[in-house]
Order: structure tokens, then C-alpha cells, then sequence
């Protein structure tokens, strides 16, 4: 297995990609009870709603700055935290 | 089964049917030689012969198109042998090429035989194709080219064109003869070919409208007339010259036909159509803008728009879709001003009106904003510039798609002017919470709008613009109309978090752009800043009354679970940015503060979060939450709360020391020192990093300092308490020490937080026994040893040290014999003497260049534009005549029983006489009425009239009077109001009111607020009614009048000491100096009586905010122009100016 990258020199662009998909990880985790009533919806269509509700979530990334999601994402641990709790 | 029943009796009245073509097959047979082609299609008028000459040459033609090497090949040969033989003689005039064809397809067009007429197009088009494979064969394309420009061939082509709709066999092959010569040998002919329009484009847009109508899809191989049609037309835009393509598009028929059934087309002309447009047209720069707007009209983008929904093509993962491309090209059409659908505008300034009229000075110093006329005309309708997109967007469904959602948001990103005109116009369609698909759509879409950028200086032009923009423009920018109060209140309250937490989002997100929005008009660099300012003011307001109140805001947010961080974050920052831009909102806000940060806190500090990233993320909700205790004068730092064993400070703390590596702790530690500081358990010394030694000491003996927690709280709790006390013993104790030593020490610098340790010491093993003495022996000579590093004065330490040890478990005395540590160095923190020295400098500069910015003083005419209230009890003898017709609702609800107390104060006996009839007439009229407050109104109303009736002829009744009665009046009419049960005590307690007394001010003051915290709220009612009561001077004796508690001038200027007292509540207090400096004498009273200049001098010294600074300089300056300076001088001993 590769070593893991250090934290502080992943790109912008990377640690967009990883806030962003911890943040739908969080999102999906808080509401998910929200989610399937409006996958059950009336007017849910699965080939253009699921696109508009990933989107709709998603957006709230942007609420936070370069700075912030570098705290999150680079907050040391975190990569050990995923590893651990996939050992278990 | 019955008959069918006819409608017509005879022939004549029955539908018509269309006549079915029967197409008969023609013979053929195979080439060998030219000689036997040339035999083949020689002339001949027999029909059937010449159909077997032009079959057998389409598939020979159609042989040599499929195989090797094409008009090159051996086989090809006969046709190149067959070709130079037919070639006319060089010097002729007007050179026929293939006469024999040509003749046989004239002699069809006399004979109207539609199969030659189909089949001669066929093998022209399928012959010019072969022929533009070779450079050798292009000069006899190019004469066939030629030739079908001919008189005759043009009206064959001409009546083929115009066939009936039924006969695409002719049509067809037609225009596909058209397409292969206009593009022969690179649009050779496409000039000529255009300027014989008349012919070559007959019936083209008719044409474009027979589409195919089988079941299944259209074969590519069969292409419809329309295909055909439309294939020709892209091709002609490939190679026509730019004018052309002007003239081309401005024929309607032709560029409506172009779209109209684009939805059922294949996918691969969609392809060819898309990319052509865009290739040949739309990113042509040599085509005129106005021929690609001609092209782009709103049925066009409608049109286009259909294709999202497209799904007739399958394809490929690396490809793009027939949606995606249409989506591409609609977003560079709709967003690249070249492509002639986008015009300029002035971003929040709508199309009629000049942002740069010039209003005289006078009229708006008099009228304010209503000096703008326009200010208030868009409220129902905004004239724009962008007419085609305008029509256009309320076709799209950004509710249902991403896509859509994303065109028009970059729309409105490129042309702001059509926000506000977009929901304007589509009112139709609410945001009532519904967890559903479109509604979530639906708020993502609101959410994009919402996060737009503001336009550059608010017009998207290079300079500032004289005037503000209509407020309802920027705030339908802002907080678009569908995000009503209603709306948004529904939200916060449904039971759905999602919906919570949709409508959250969007809310910070609007007041971060309100906060920006408000930073543009109060840039120092405007001229008139007094409209700015009020348009500032109103841009606030108005957004008050659009967004939810901060009680639904707080109610949403207790209500969500713990572990929700996410939505947690976003409720806490929504709190903060109110606080923050919103602070006269959050003055009835009953947040308790405390409360939440204990539970934040507990969870954070116990480690619940597993993963660092929702720790990271949990402390963003802490931070938010710590700069709302910033601003919450009622939260309780010291003292921990039900349920938990330490305070606020000591949790926050605890995080500070245990918080995992990576994490930015930089606001919270800054939010610690500065309690620390305000509390003094450390020096507020420049250079003097305040908790940081007892936080390096802890985390560097990380092992003990679980155990010693509560006793530091202890610690805390005590110094925070009795400050005065530490104080104190630091004098003892360095005087006990200076004596020892035998040295003077000139100023003791020992944190007092040391001291207290030092006095609990004793104590401390209450708080966890033995083991709590052994982890302090552990941490205390650290603590101690960095107090020494960061520059606090040995020798006090060493002596508390030494103090301390007595308490300390120390058997072998090593602690007492080491004593404090010296030399010791920051491990775990950033700290460094030079640093320190250095942020020192920092400041001193800082200050410097601050007394610079701050000496840039503003004019008095702005100051007047920001300290200066109206009159509001100017009398206006009108009111008398007004509410004579007037419900009881209307009097109280609409200002008519108002305006008739004002007119007590009348200089005019007469009409306060009159005034006072009218008041109790009012009071009995209301007594009598259905109004639900009567019996407080008529209450009210009949005490004022009881007042005044006495003293009506001694001249007007003292202002603060009458300016109480007109306040009170709105409190009387709301019960939910803070003030409700003062004003109804201060009214039962007796029949009329001392006009020397100025009611409700103790009761304000000094007494606790009935409901809450709503202090601050009635602190803004008084100021407003003590502003509106100081009029005159004889109502300036009762402002500096001696009484028990203090002059009232005295006590709202202590007011203002209030650390918590926020700005807008700061310039209130200023405005009623301001009042004062008006009134003759008002100054030099304030001067001499309450020493307000150095008041001011104070305040200034004390804010750092350079503008604030700046509003204290000028008022000094007014006070000191509007004294009595002889007077003034005298009695400041020449201290002043």
C-alpha cells in the first residue's frame, strides 16, 4: 500500500474534491430520512432528479473558503481515522 | 356496429384524399464502355429509355462512389472517357455541360414525367460528389456547376423546389444536387448560386417543414425533405460570404422553419445543425451582430431550449449528448455579448433612468432619497435592455434541471438588470416548503441566484454612480421575491431538517451579500453620502421585513439534533452574520447564548467526534457561537451550568490544549485571551501573549493536566470575581519582595490568574485530592518558568513560588530547591521576544497610521447627513382638518392621532387649543369604536389631554412630553411589545404627568426589562423619544436639570460607556448631542456641564473603527463652532480647543 500523500501539500483542486465528497457523505448521513420521502415523491424522475438533488446538496460547499475546507479535510488524523475504521 | 355517418352528401363536400405516387422501377443495365453510356443517356423522348440511361448510370455512379479509389480508379475511366467527350468546345459562349442530360430533364420539366425529374438530380448530385474527389475532374464539375446556373436549369431547380409537399422525391434529390454544388471545390459557385436566390432558394422554408413522419426513427439513408433542406442551408452558411449570411437570415420564414420541429429531428442533423450554427453563424466575427440577433430571436432560444429534454439519441460515453450540446451553445449564445443576443446593461440600474442625474444639493439635504424620484418606481416592473433573454427565461425549467438551473443563473451573472425583472414576472411559482423533488430544485436554483456576485460598483461600469440604485432592485437581488418572510418562516419551521436546511443556506448566503452590498455604499469614495447612507439604511430595513425574524432563526436552530454538524454549522454562522450585519435585529432576539456554546463545547471537549474531519468541522459552529458571546452582553464566561462541571472559558480552554494536531485554533484562542484580558486574569500589556504560557505549560505536561481542570476553573471563576483583590496582593507581595531583595521593582507585571492560583492553592485538593497537588507540581513550575520567558518579573515569581511550594507535594524539597525554571522555550505554540517586540512596532505603526487616517476628518456636511434627525413634531396645522373622517384604526394605526399630539407643542395657542378638542374627541371616538387596544389608547390620549389642558395657555407644552405621548402611542397599540407593561404601569399610576419630569426614563434605565433581554430594545425606544423631545431650549433645562439619579445627559452618556452597546445604539446617543448642539446654548451646556469634549475625545481614543473615530472628531468640531468659545476658553482655562 502507498504511503499516504502529506496533507499539506495536496492542491486546491484535491482538497475541493475531498470536501466535497465528505460534505455529501455528511449531507446524506443527516437527511437521509428527507432524501428517500423525495425519492418517493410524486414528481421524483431518476434520470434528472437525482442529478438536481447532488446538485442542490453539493452547493453548500460552496459556503466555505479555500481555508476552511483545507481545516477540514487537512485536520491531521483524518487519514489515519478512515484507515482505522476500515481495519475495523 | 352502425354505419359510419357522413357528413357530406355528394362528392364534392367529402375530405379530398392525397393521390397515392406510385413509383414504377426503372430498368437498367450495367456500364462496360463510354460509348455505351453515351448511347445510354443520349436524348430521347421516350420516357422509359430515358429512365434506363439515368438508372444505369446512378448505379454506376454509385459503384464507383463505394469502391477504391473512387473517380481515380480503372473503372472510372468510362465515365472520365464519357465526361471529356461530352465536354462542350472551349470557345463557346455559353458552354452546356452533359447536354443530353440537360435536355432529357427540360423535356421531364415540359412533360411534368416526376421520375426523370427526380432521377436527373440524383445522378447530378451523386456524379458532382464523385467528380470532387480528383483536382482532374473539378473543371468539369465545375462547368456542370455552371451549367445548372442557367436560365433553364434554374427554373427546373425552381419548380422542383416547389413541388407539392407529397413529392419528396423530387425535393429531396434536389436539394441534395443544391448541397453538393454550393460546396463544390470549396463554395466555388456559392456566390452565383446566391445571387440566383430567386430560383435556388424557392420554397426553402416551406421545404425545412416536411419532416419525416414514420413510426420508427429516420433513416439515415432516406433522409427527409426537411433533412435535405436544412443540410443544404448549413452547407450554403459554410461557404456564403458574410453578407449573404446577413441577407439569408434576415428572410424569417427561413430561420423560423430552421428550429420549429428541431425536436423530432435525428440526432445526427441536430449534431451537424448545432455545430454549424455555432461554427458558420453564432462565432462567425465577420457575420453582423444584428443578422445572428435576427437568428437568435426568442423562438429560436425557446426552441433550442426543447432539445434538454431530448432523448432520441443513445450516446456514446466520450460523447456529448444532443442536451449537453444544446446546452453549450444556448449558454455562449446567452452569455457571450459577440453572439448578438446580450446587451449591456447597468446592472441594478434598470434601462430608463441615469444613475448620475445631477439633484441639487439643497433638495437632497431636505428630501433625502425621496429627492431621487425613481427611488421607489420599480417595485412592479423593471424596464431592461435584454428584451429576447427576458422572453426567454420563463420558458426554462430550473426547477427540474441542473443544466437549466446553470443557464440561467450564468444569465443573470452576465446580465444582472434580470434578476429582479425574472421573478417580478414569474410570481406565479411559490417557495412554499414541500419536500419534493421541484421544491428542492427549486432552492438550489434560488440558492445560485442569491450567491451571484454583486455587479462591479453596482452598474457594471468603470465608476462609482452618483446615485444609489432602487432599493427593491438590489434587494430582489438579494432576497429574490420568492423568498418572502412567509416563506422562509414556513421553512425554518417545517418539520422536515432538510427544509430547514435548505432555507438556511440560502439565508447566510443573502446576508453575506447584503453585508457586501452595504460595504459598497458606505465606500468613503461617494459624493453624496448622506443619500448612500440612507439608502443603507433602507436596503437593511427592507431586508428586515423580506427575511424571517431572528426569533424563527433561533427557534430553528435549537431544534436541531446534535449530530446534524453540518446543518448545525449553517444555522450558528446564520446566527453570527445576523449579529454581525444585522445588529438591530438581533436587539429582541432572546438567544441564550451560554446554553448552547456549554452543549458545543461538552461535545467537542469530550472527544465525541471520531472523525477529525467533523471535529474540524464542529469547531466552525464553535466559532460562529463564540463571536455571537462576543456580542451577547448577557453570556456567562465564569460559573459552569446545569449538567456540566466547568465553565465556558475552562471547556474552551481544555479544547485549545487537547485539540489534535493541524486544527486552527486561532480564533478560539483569541476569543480566550481577549476574556482573559477583559477579566484581567492576565495583563492587557502590548507584547504580553496572555493565556498562552498556561496553555504551552499544560499541553506540555498533557498527561496531568487532565486532573487539574476543575481546580483551574476554580481559579478562574475566583480571579474573574475578585479582580480587585489580585491586584492587591501583587502589591503585597512585590512590595514583600522589593524589601527582601532590596531593590525597588517600579511595576510588578505578574499575571493575576498566578496570584489565584496561589491563593487556592491550599484549596486545591478539594477539587480531586492528592493526585490534582501532584500533576500542579508538575505544571506549576512550567507555568511559572514561561512567565518568566514571556517577560513577567522574576523575582515576584520566584517569591510565589516559593509560596506555593509550601502547598505542593514536595518531600525531598527538589521543587523548592530548583525553583522557577529558567531559560525555558515554547514547544507546542509559536512565541519569540523578537516576535513579541515586533508586533509591537507593528501596533505603533498601526496606531500611527490610524491617528493619520483618523486625522482625515469629515466635513460637517456629512456629519449632518448621519447625526442629523428630522423634526418630527414640526407642526403641520393641517392634521386638525384630517382625521375627522378617520376609523379608529386609521387615527391610531395611520398617524392621525399622532400628528394632533404634535400640535401641542405648537408655538400658536389657538391651535393647541384646538389641538386638544381634537385629542379628546379622538380618545372618545376610539373609546366608542371596535378598536381591540381602545381602552389603552383612549388612556393614554386622555392623560396627555389632561396634562395639557392646564398649561394650554402658557405656551406649547414641553416637546419631551409631547414626544413620549407620540412613542407611546405605538406601544400602546401592540401588547407583544418589551415596553407594553411600563407604559400601562407608568399610565395607572395617576391622571396626568409632571412636565418637569421625563416619564419612563428611570423605569428604563434602572429597572430590569420585563421581558428577557430585551434591554437594548427599549434603550433604542428611549433615545428615539429623547432625540424627538429636545427641541427648544427650555426643553434642553430639563435634559441638564439636577435630579436624584443624575442629569439625564449625564446618564446616556454613561450609557454609552456600555462596552456592549452596539453602533447603531451609539449613534443615537451622538445624534442626541447632535440635537443638543442645535438648540442656543445647547454646546457650551454640554461642555461646561458635562464635559463632553473630553467625553469625546475618550470615546475616540477608545474605537477603533477609523470612520466611527472620525464621526467623534466632527462632533467635537460642531460642538466647538456652536459654543460660546469666549465662555468655553475661560472656563477650560485655555484647555480647549
Amino acid at each position: 500500500m502507498s504511503s499516504p500523500e502529506p496533507q499539506q501539500q495536496k492542491s486546491q483542486k484535491q482538497i475541493d474534491t475531498e470536501f466535497t465528497s465528505y460534505y455529501l457523505q455528511r449531507a446524506t448521513q443527516e437527511f437521509g430520512e428527507a432524501l428517500d420521502a423525495v425519492r418517493s415523491a410524486d414528481d421524483f424522475k431518476p434520470d434528472s432528479s437525482i442529478a438536481v438533488l447532488i446538485s442542490a446538496l453539493q452547493q453548500g460547499t460552496e459556503m466555505f473558503s479555500a481555508e476552511d475546507k483545507r481545516a477540514v479535510i487537512c485536520s491531521e488524523g483524518s487519514a489515519k481515522s478512515s484507515s482505522s475504521s476500515s481495519s475495523k | 356496429m352502425g354505419k359510419r355517418f357522413s357528413y357530406g352528401g355528394d362528392a364534392a363536400g367529402a375530405p379530398r384524399k392525397r393521390a397515392k405516387v406510385v413509383h414504377e422501377a426503372p430498368t437498367s443495365e450495367e456500364i462496360h464502355a463510354s460509348r455505351q453510356l453515351r448511347q445510354l443517356l443520349i436524348f430521347d423522348q421516350d420516357p422509359a429509355r430515358s429512365r434506363h440511361g439515368l438508372q444505369s448510370l446512378k448505379l454506376f455512379l454509385d459503384e464507383l462512389l463505394g469502391a477504391d479509389g473512387g473517380i481515380r480508379s480503372e473503372r472510372a475511366k468510362i465515365l472520365r472517357d464519357y465526361l471529356d467527350s461530352e465536354k462542350p468546345a472551349e470557345d463557346e459562349e455559353n458552354p452546356v455541360y452533359l447536354p443530353d442530360i440537360m435536355q432529357t430533364w427540360s423535356h421531364a420539366g415540359q412533360t411534368k414525367n416526376d421520375n426523370i425529374m427526380s432521377a436527373v438530380p440524383v445522378v447530378l448530385a451523386l456524379l458532382l460528389r464523385l467528380l470532387s474527389q480528383s483536382l482532374e475532374t473539378v473543371p468539369i464539375g465545375l462547368g456542370i456547376c455552371r451549367t445548372l446556373l442557367a436560365k433553364r436549369q434554374q427554373e427546373l431547380i425552381s419548380s422542383s423546389l416547389m413541388a407539392e409537399k407529397n413529392k419528396s422525391f423530387i425535393i429531396s434529390p434536389t436539394l441534395r444536387l443544391l448541397r453538393e454544388a454550393v460546396s463544390f471545390d470549396g463554395g466555388a459557385i456559392a456566390r452565383p448560386l446566391f445571387r440566383a436566390r430567386a430560383n435556388m432558394l424557392k420554397s426553402l422554408a416551406r421545404n425545412m417543414g416536411i419532416v419525416y413522419t414514420g413510426e420508427d426513427k429516420e433513416d439515415i439513408k432516406r433522409p427527409s425533405a426537411r433533412t435535405n433542406a436544412i443540410q443544404f442551408f448549413l452547407a450554403a452558411i459554410k461557404y456564403l460570404h458574410p453578407e449573404a449570411k446577413k441577407e439569408l437570415l434576415s428572410q424569417r420564414d427561413i430561420v423560423s422553419a430552421l428550429t420549429r420541429d428541431v425536436k423530432q429531428d435525428p440526432p445526427y442533423l441536430l449534431k451537424e445543425l448545432l455545430t454549424g450554427l455555432r461554427n458558420h453563424i453564432i462565432m462567425d466575427d465577420k457575420v453582423p451582430r444584428e443578422a445572428k440577433s435576427n437568428l437568435l430571436n426568442t423562438s429560436t432560444l425557446v426552441r433550442l431550449s426543447a432539445l434538454y429534454q431530448y432523448r432520441l439519441d443513445s450516446p456514446a460515453e466520450d460523447e456529448s449528448s444532443i442536451a449537453d450540446m444544446a446546452h453549450d451553445l444556448l449558454l455562449t449564445v446567452c452569455t457571450n455579448p459577440a453572439c448578438g443576443v446580450l446587451r449591456q446593461d447597468a446592472g441594478f440600474y434598470p434601462r430608463e433612468i441615469d444613475p448620475n442625474t445631477t439633484i441639487p444639493t439643497a433638495e437632497l439635504d431636505d428630501l433625502g432619497l425621496e429627492a431621487v424620484v425613481w427611488m421607489n418606481k420599480f417595485k412592479t416592473e423593471v424596464p431592461i435592455r435584454n428584451f429576447t433573454l427576458s422572453n426567454f427565461l420563463p420558458n426554462l425549467r430550473p426547477w427540474s434541471s441542473v443544466k437549466q438551473s446553470e443557464l440561467i443563473t450564468s444569465i443573470f451573472k452576465v446580465a444582472p438588470e434580470l434578476v429582479a425583472n425574472y421573478f417580478l414576472n414569474n410570481k406565479t411559482f411559490t417557495f412554499e416548503p414541500k419536500l419534493s423533488a421541484t421544491w428542492i430544485g427549486y432552492a438550489a436554483f434560488l440558492f445560485n441566484t442569491v450567491i451571484l456576485p454583486i455587479p462591479e460598483n453596482l452598474c457594471r461600469g468603470p465608476g462609482v454612480p452618483e446615485l444609489p440604485p432602487p432599493t427593491s432592485i438590489v434587494l430582489d437581488n438579494i432576497l429574490p421575491l420568492p423568498l418572502n418572510q412567509k416563506a422562509l418562516a414556513r421553512c425554518l419551521e417545517h418539520k422536515s431538517n432538510m427544509v430547514k436546511f435548505f432555507a438556511t443556506r440560502i439565508l447566510v448566503v443573502a446576508i453575506e451579500k447584503l453585508d457586501a452590498a452595504i460595504k459598497i455604499y458606505q465606500d468613503p469614495s461617494h459624493n453624496n453620502k448622506s443619500v448612500w447612507n440612507e439608502a443603507a439604511r433602507r436596503l437593511v430595513d427592507e431586508f428586515c421585513q423580506r427575511a424571517p425574524g431572528i426569533r424563527n432563526m433561533i427557534t430553528a436552530c435549537q431544534k436541531i439534533p446534535t449530530e446534524d454538524l453540518l446543518h448545525r454549522e449553517a444555522a450558528s454562522r446564520l446566527l453570527r452574520l445576523c449579529y454581525e450585519v444585522l445588529p438591530q435585529a438581533t436587539l429582541s432576539a432572546k438567544l441564550d447564548v451560554s446554553t448552547h456554546l456549554d452543549a458545543v463545547l461538552g461535545r467537542i471537549s469530550n472527544q465525541q467526534l471520531e472523525d477529525p474531519r467533523d471535529f474540524a468541522l464542529g469547531l466552525k459552529e464553535l466559532e460562529s457561537l463564540l463571536a455571537i458571546a462576543g456580542y451577547s452582553p448577557g453570556m456567562r464566561w465564569f460559573g459552569a451550568s446545569k449538567g456540566t462541571t466547568l465553565s465556558p472559558f475552562t471547556q474552551l480552554l481544555k479544547i485549545c490544549v487537547e485539540a489534535p494536531k493541524g486544527v486552527s485554533l486561532k480564533t478560539m484562542q483569541q476569543v480566550l485571551n481577549f476574556v482573559a484580558v477583559e477579566q484581567q486574569l492576565v495583563p492587557g500589556h502590548a507584547g504580553h501573549p496572555g493565556l498562552l504560557p498556561l496553555i504551552e505549560a499544560l499541553q506540555s505536561s498533557a498527561k496531568y493536566a487532565s486532573q487539574v481542570w476543575p481546580f483551574l476553573d476554580n481559579c478562574f471563576t475566583q480571579c474573574a470575581s475578585k479582580s480587585v483583590k489580585y491586584v492587591e496582593m501583587l502589591q503585597e507581595i512585590a512590595q514583600e519582595t522589593a524589601e527582601s531583595a532590596g531593590q525597588n521593582i517600579d511595576e510588578p507585571l505578574v499575571s493575576p490568574i498566578i496570584l489565584a492560583i496561589r491563593d487556592q492553592l491550599p484549596h486545591a485538593s478539594k477539587n480531586g485530592g492528592e493526585e490534582v497537588l501532584k500533576a500542579l507540581g508538575r505544571i506549576l513550575p512550567s507555568l511559572l518558568g514561561l512567565s518568566v520567558t514571556v517577560g513577567e518579573s522574576r523575582l515576584i515569581l520566584s517569591t510565589i513560588f516559593s509560596k506555593m511550594v509550601s502547598d505542593l507535594p514536595d518531600p525531598k524539597g527538589k521543587l523548592a530547591k530548583a525553583g522557577v525554571p529558567e531559560g525555558l522555550e515554547f514547544q507546542h505554540n509559536t512565541w519569540s521576544a523578537s516576535k513579541s517586540r515586533s508586533s509591537k512596532s507593528e501596533k505603533s505603526t498601526a496606531s500611527t497610521r490610524d491617528v493619520v487616517t483618523l486625522e482625515t476628518t469629515i466635513d460637517q456636511e456629512t456629519l449632518e447627513g448621519m447625526l442629523h434627525i428630522p423634526d418630527s413634531l414640526e407642526a403641520e396645522n393641517s392634521a386638525l382638518m384630517k382625521w375627522a373622517n378617520k376609523t379608529a384604526d386609521e387615527l391610531v394605526d395611520e398617524g392621525y392621532a399622532t400628528s394632533l399630539i404634535a400640535l401641542l407643542a405648537s408655538e400658536h395657542a389657538s391651535i393647541r387649543k384646538e389641538a386638544l378638542v381634537s385629542i379628546l374627541k379622538v380618545a372618545d371616538k376610539i373609546k366608542q369604536s371596535e378598536y381591540e387596544e381602545k381602552e389603552q389608547v383612549w388612556l393614554l390620549l386622555s392623560e396627555l389631554a389632561e396634562t395639557a389642558k392646564d398649561n394650554i395657555n402658557n405656551g406649547p407644552l414641553p416637546s419631551t412630553i409631547v414626544a413620549f405621548a407620540s412613542h407611546a402611542l405605538h406601544i400602546v397599540r401592540d401588547p407583544l411589545h418589551g415596553l407594553y407593561p411600563k407604559v400601562n404601569v407608568f399610565l395607572t399610576r395617576g391622571p396626568y404627568w409632571s412636565l418637569d419630569k421625563l416619564p419612563l426614563v428611570d423605569e428604563i434605565l434602572a429597572e430590569e426589562p420585563n421581558v428577557g433581554d430585551a434591554f437594548y430594545t427599549q434603550i433604542s425606544w428611549l433615545l428615539t423619544y429623547l432625540i424627538d423631545g429636545l427641541r427648544l431650549s427650555s426643553d434642553l433645562e430639563l435634559y441638564h436639570k439636577k435630579r436624584t439619579r443624575g442629569p439625564i445627559f449625564e446618564r446616556v452618556l454613561a450609557l454609552a460607556s456600555n462596552p456592549y452597546l452596539r453602533l447603531p445604539l451609539r449613534t443615537q446617543v451622538l445624534r442626541l448631542l447632535y440635537r443638543a448642539s442645535g438648540i442656543e446654548g445647547g454646546s457650551t451646556t454640554l461642555t461646561t456641564r458635562f464635559s463632553v469634549m473630553n467625553w469625546l475625545e475618550e470615546r475616540r481614543s477608545a474605537c477603533t473603527d477609523s470612520s466611527e473615530a472620525a464621526v467623534y472628531d466632527g462632533l467635537r468640531k460642531r460642538i466647538w463652532e456652536t459654543c460660546d468659545q469666549q465662555k468655553v476658553t475661560e472656563w477650560s482655562k485655555n484647555g480647549l480647543p
